[in-house]
């Protein structure tokens, strides 16, 4: 077994949060008080597209116990942005508001009543505007702008051609195109929006809030309030999961910034669930053609498709969104010419930033429907034109992408075999499917040159070992794998490992958690620490040894020379040695970066951006109901390829967790618009998401690789599964019932009616 | 708009129902009474209601509990979902109502919310209500000028408002024993925590000759109240129980309804899930019988 190599890696050992999160210990945003804490409202917008007249907060103002009133007006009026060309977003809104529940005034008072009592006393003149509410409507030529920043409605777009397709359809034997549409979603996380804003004495910031990338959300918010970055620290708290939702600043945080700064005491502002539904991060809804063209055994010849992303009034990370789409079309299938045509669109819907797995699920979803359906058409095995189109090993993508390791063609192999696919080809129950789909995902894409992570590892004298880094724990597990690792190299017990704040003081330069990319990342760069470490250890011991430091292992809590175990020293010996002999304290620096691969140019959508693709397949056996359309699942199984698992019960998490956060966005989740752009569902009640009920039994098979690059060879995990689970779930009730179903959700009223259709049309 | 932090109100803990009707009177109109609190505290908080008092009802003894009489079986309005889904003589007895209480909103929700409250909250996809009424379940109301009784059919006067005056309170309800066998059938969105889309009772008596002696449907969800569906009972009545005669009363029921189309589902797809279910409860009750 590959895992024998290792002590920690690769064992399901106790997360670090495990406890504390169990009993209910664990502080997050909400949790957090500080001496004369004043708390914060915002006064949200009922209409989703006008004018903001004048807003008249004199008489809140005056309401005893309010400390503070503030507008759009209160911040210097910068704007920011992910991208320097889609700098579209205002702290708070001045001369507009954009969607429906946009925060246009937030007060501080000495407590929540008060602050609640006083949004009422807030007076806003608007002047509605026309309410631009689809991907079309935007695209109208005479469509009211979205965006006050910008002179169209089109945010970002991403064309490319790689290959030739024009030849590639050609050569094809058999050519089909289909048009996939997708809804806006919610994110799902399970903690609302919520910080602590302090100033000190000096007027420095201190921000602890529910962020999933820190990094972003201090640069973002140190323009917009112009201020240099030395004058902002952000502490992060535990998190109550993100799934991209909570990577930038909202007007949450700068609110809570803003009124602390006004009243010289802290402020925490704290949201209700039903404000992040219809007012903060949501996945963009999607309009997607795909032309595929295929040889006559299934080989894919070409693909030619267009894509429109509908993101809400900013363009947010939506730049991303729209080239990932068109990029991982070229995964995890082996596309040898592809031509591309994206675009983001602004709209008075919420804004969008993505949910789990970004749009590279959207693409995955589109792409592995459109080969379902041409398998059909062509009578090949579901199981067969995906083997014969799986990427393998040493496969470079027609847009420069290297795959160094593919686990996929036996990730696909085991899913069939433990689903029983050939078995239930010969017969099933009435209603019965089973779906595939398969995807890949970057284990961490390189998208600007200050993408990297950082970890520093203090250690103490009683040798034990503090860890910092630039991840944030948002429920995957960082905190707990990354001990691993630096256990694992410095040869002592898991539990010597503690995991340090998360703050920006000490740990810096992390680009965020996205991409699949802090185990990938953030674990190399703990290698690096880890390994500094040891350098410094073994010059010690090597002395004491009389030994060459090379020739050093570390293990068991001892160094000692290698083929020689007995010449050994314990490794708190070294450490004490360092501190009581030497007077010199012990720290390991470690940083990483992948600068042997591309920065994408985002002109041509060329390059190699992102070690570790990570594959997977799943299969979904399910049951629909022909007289009340309603699918339940029944089994998901995966077959995934994370390359080494770092922790498996966790990875399984991961998985599993992916999958069963998409079966909403397959069957249940839709965030519900009225003409005039309000929402409709923005409550539990009414906004779908599935229960614990609504999700099969899962399987998840490890196929283990090895990646070159990954820490210990592993590779990005918790974004793959869900970029498998759509088209899974889309492509069995097609084969339960023979009715697909091409714009999601996929609700019991859709399928009823194609099957009434399909039996009229007999 | 969005929700808020509870209104300020008077509380009131009286420790009789006297003392309660009392109470209400008094506040004639600006008073609710808190029994599970589960529908009414979200009212609050969206402000859709501000009332200026609250009279809690659990602090008066005796309004919860399942008892069994001669004649059938008395439940307090008190009494939780979570009471009702747990206790064996309702699952062996009235089992309409217990397959209703267990799959009624979530765990948490079932240990607070009230069989009364379920009722005098009166929201059309009220679950507890089809069963009830299926059952010839009759509600007990105390009042200032004394106890009255009303069959829980009769108990809805349309969305969100009963049959009690607003100095009204229901105290208990009672079921009949059942001499048929029934069933409550729901179909919901998602597996569990959700509202019915469609919500289907059936009650069947059905002789040894095959000939159905008694049938009450009830429906939820697919009107401004919680119905009964007595045309589509006037099917059956009488009748031999046969596939074709439950498709038939299956088609009348969902001619009898009268849905809306809202967020949660079209009003052509409500009635066509009356048709499916009303047929699958008949089925099944048959199936069960034979």
């Amino acid at each position: 077994m590959e895992n024998e190599r290792y002590q920690v890696v690769g064992k399901p050992v106790e997360r670090t949060d495990g406890r504390v999160k169990a009993t209910g210990k664990a502080r997050y945003a909400a949790d957090l008080v500080a001496p004369g804490m004043l708390y914060g409202k915002i006064l949200r917008s009922p209409y989703a597209h006008a004018k903001i007249l004048n807003i008249d907060t004199e008489k809140a103002k005056r309401l005893p116990g309010v400390m503070a009133v503030i507008t759009g007006k209160d911040f210097p009026g910068i704007p920011f942005g992910t991208r320097p060309d889609t700098r579209d977003q205002l702290p708070m809104p001045i001369t507009k508001v954009h969607h429906f529940g946009e925060g246009v005034a937030a007060v501080a008072a000495i407590d929540e009543e008060i602050a609640e009592e006083a949004l009422d006393l807030i007076s806003v003149e608007y002047e509605e505007l026309p309410v631009v509410l689809t991907a079309e409507d935007a695209l109208k030529p005479d469509a009211p702008l979205v965006n006050e920043f910008s002179k169209s409605n089109i945010a970002y777009t991403s064309d490319f051609v790689f290959g030739d397709p024009e030849a590639g359809f050609k050569e094809a034997d058999y050519i089909r195109e289909e048009r996939f549409s997708s809804q806006r979603v919610a994110v799902g996380f399970i903690e609302p929006h919520a910080c602590l804003a302090e100033v000190d004495a000096s007027g420095r910031i201190l921000l602890q809030g529910s962020k999933q990338s820190p990094y972003p959300t201090w640069r973002h918010m140190c323009r917009a309030l112009d201020i240099p970055l030395s004058k902002m620290r952000l502490v992060t708290p535990f998190v109550g999961g993100a799934f991209s939702g909570k990577h930038d600043p909202f007007d949450v945080d700068f609110a809570a910034v803003k009124l602390a700064q006004i009243t010289g005491r802290p402020v925490k502002i704290v949201l209700n669930y039903d404000e992040v539904l219809a007012a903060y991060r949501q996945r963009n809804a999607m309009d997607a053609t795909l032309k595929m063209g295929v040889k006559r055994d299934g080989r894919i010849t070409a693909l030619k498709a267009e894509c429109i992303l509908e993101g809400g009034p900013i363009a947010g990370i939506g730049p991303f969104n729209i080239y990932f789409f068109g990029a991982w079309l070229n995964l995890p299938y082996k596309v040898p010419a592809i031509e591309y045509h994206g675009k983001l669109v602004y709209s008075n819907r919420a804004p969008c930033g993505t949910v789990r797995g970004q749009e590279i699920v959207l693409a995955q979803y589109a792409v592995d429907s459109l080969l379902a359906i041409i398998a059909e058409d062509l009578g090949i095995d579901q199981v067969e034109i995906r083997a014969i189109n799986a990427v393998t090993s040493n496969w470079k993508t027609a847009n420069g992408i290297v795959v160094d390791v593919s686990g996929l063609p036996e990730c696909i192999e085991r899913a069939a075999e433990i689903i029983g696919w050939k078995e239930s080809r010969k017969s099933r129950p009435k209603g019965r499917g089973i779906g595939f789909s398969c995807a890949s995902h970057p284990s961490g894409v390189r998208l600007g040159g200050h993408f990297g992570s950082s970890v520093l590892l203090k250690l103490q004298e009683d040798g034990k070992v503090i860890i910092t880094h630039g991840g944030t724990e948002i429920g995957q597990g960082c905190n707990t794998i990354f001990c691993q690792m630096a256990a694992e190299i410095l040869g002592i017990p898991f539990e010597d490992v503690i995991q340090g704040p998360s703050d920006s003081d000490t740990a810096i330069l992390d680009s965020g958690m996205f991409s699949d990319r802090c185990t990938y990342w953030d674990g190399n760069a703990t290698i690096a620490a880890a390994n500094d470490l040891k350098r410094q250890l073994a010059d010690i011991a090597s002395k004491k040894l009389k030994a060459n430091p090379d020739e050093l292992l570390f293990k068991d809590s001892k160094i000692y020379v290698k083929d020689n175990p007995e010449r050994a020293i314990a490794f708190i010996d070294a450490v004490r040695t360092a501190y009581y002999e030497l007077g010199t304290p012990l720290y390991g620096r470690g940083y990483w970066a992948a600068t042997d691969i591309d920065l994408l140019n985002w002109k041509t959508g060329r390059g190699n951006l992102a070690h570790g693709t990570d594959f997977i397949a799943t299969a979904i056996e399910m049951e629909v109901d022909e007289e009340t359309g309603v699918v339940r699942l029944l089994k998901g199984v995966s077959g995934d390829d994370a390359g080494q698992p770092i922790h498996p019960v966790m990875l399984e998490g991961q998985v599993n967790g992916g999958s069963a956060h998409m079966t909403g966005h397959a069957l249940l989740e839709e965030s519900l618009y009225d003409d005039k752009g309000r929402m409709l569902n923005y409550s539990w009640r009414d906004y779908k998401q599935p229960t614990a009920l609504d999700t099969p039994e899962y399987i998840v098979e490890h196929i283990h690789t090895h990646d070159p690059y990954g820490p210990f060879g592993a590779k990005g995990a918790g974004e793959a599964s869900s970029c498998s689970t759509l088209a899974a779930i889309a492509n069995g009730i097609y084969d339960a019932v023979g009715v697909r179903i091409k714009d999601l959700p996929i609700t019991p009223e859709k399928i009823l009616a194609e099957i009434k259709k399909k039996k009229e049309g007999k | 708009m969005f929700i808020k932090r509870l209104p300020k109100f008077t509380y009131h803990t009286p420790s009789t129902i006297d003392e309660a009707i009392e109470l209400l009177v008094r506040y004639n109109g600006h008073a609710k009474v808190l029994a599970g609190g589960t529908d009414l505290l979200v009212a609050m908080k969206k402000r859709s209601v501000i009332p200026s008092h609250i009279v809690n009802l659990k602090t008066i003894p005796g309004l919860s509990g399942i008892t069994v009489t001669g004649e059938g079986v008395t439940i307090g309005s008190l009494t939780t979902v979570a009471e009702i889904e747990k206790s064996p003589l309702i699952k062996e007895n009235f089992k309409p109502l217990w397959d209703a209480a267990k799959v009624m909103a979530s765990p948490q929700i079932r240990t607070l919310a009230t069989i009364g409250g379920n009722l005098v909250s009166a929201v059309p996809s009220a679950d507890l209500a089809p069963p009830l009424m299926v059952m010839a379940a009759t509600a007990h109301i105390k009042g200032p000028s004394g106890e009255r009784v009303c069959p829980v059919d009769h108990l809805f006067a349309g969305p969100s408002t009963t049959a009690l005056k607003p100095s009204e309170i229901l105290t208990h309800i009672t079921i009949p024993l059942q001499n048929g066998r029934g069933i409550y059938l729901k179909l919901m969105r998602r597996a569990a925590l959700d509202l019915a889309i469609v919500g289907v009772a059936v009650s069947l008596t059905v002789k040894e000759d095959n000939i159905c002696q008694d049938a009450k449907i009830g429906l939820g969800a697919v009107a401004p109240t919680p119905i009964r569906a007595y045309k589509a009972e006037r099917e059956i009545i009488g009748n031999m129980v046969t596939e074709e005669v439950a498709q038939k009363v299956a088609d009348t029921a969902s001619r009898e309804c009268a849905p809306i189309t809202d967020i949660r589902a079209t009003e052509d797809y409500r009635r066509s899930m009356v048709r499916t279910l009303t047929k699958r409860a008949i089925m099944n009750l048959w199936e069960g019988n034979r």
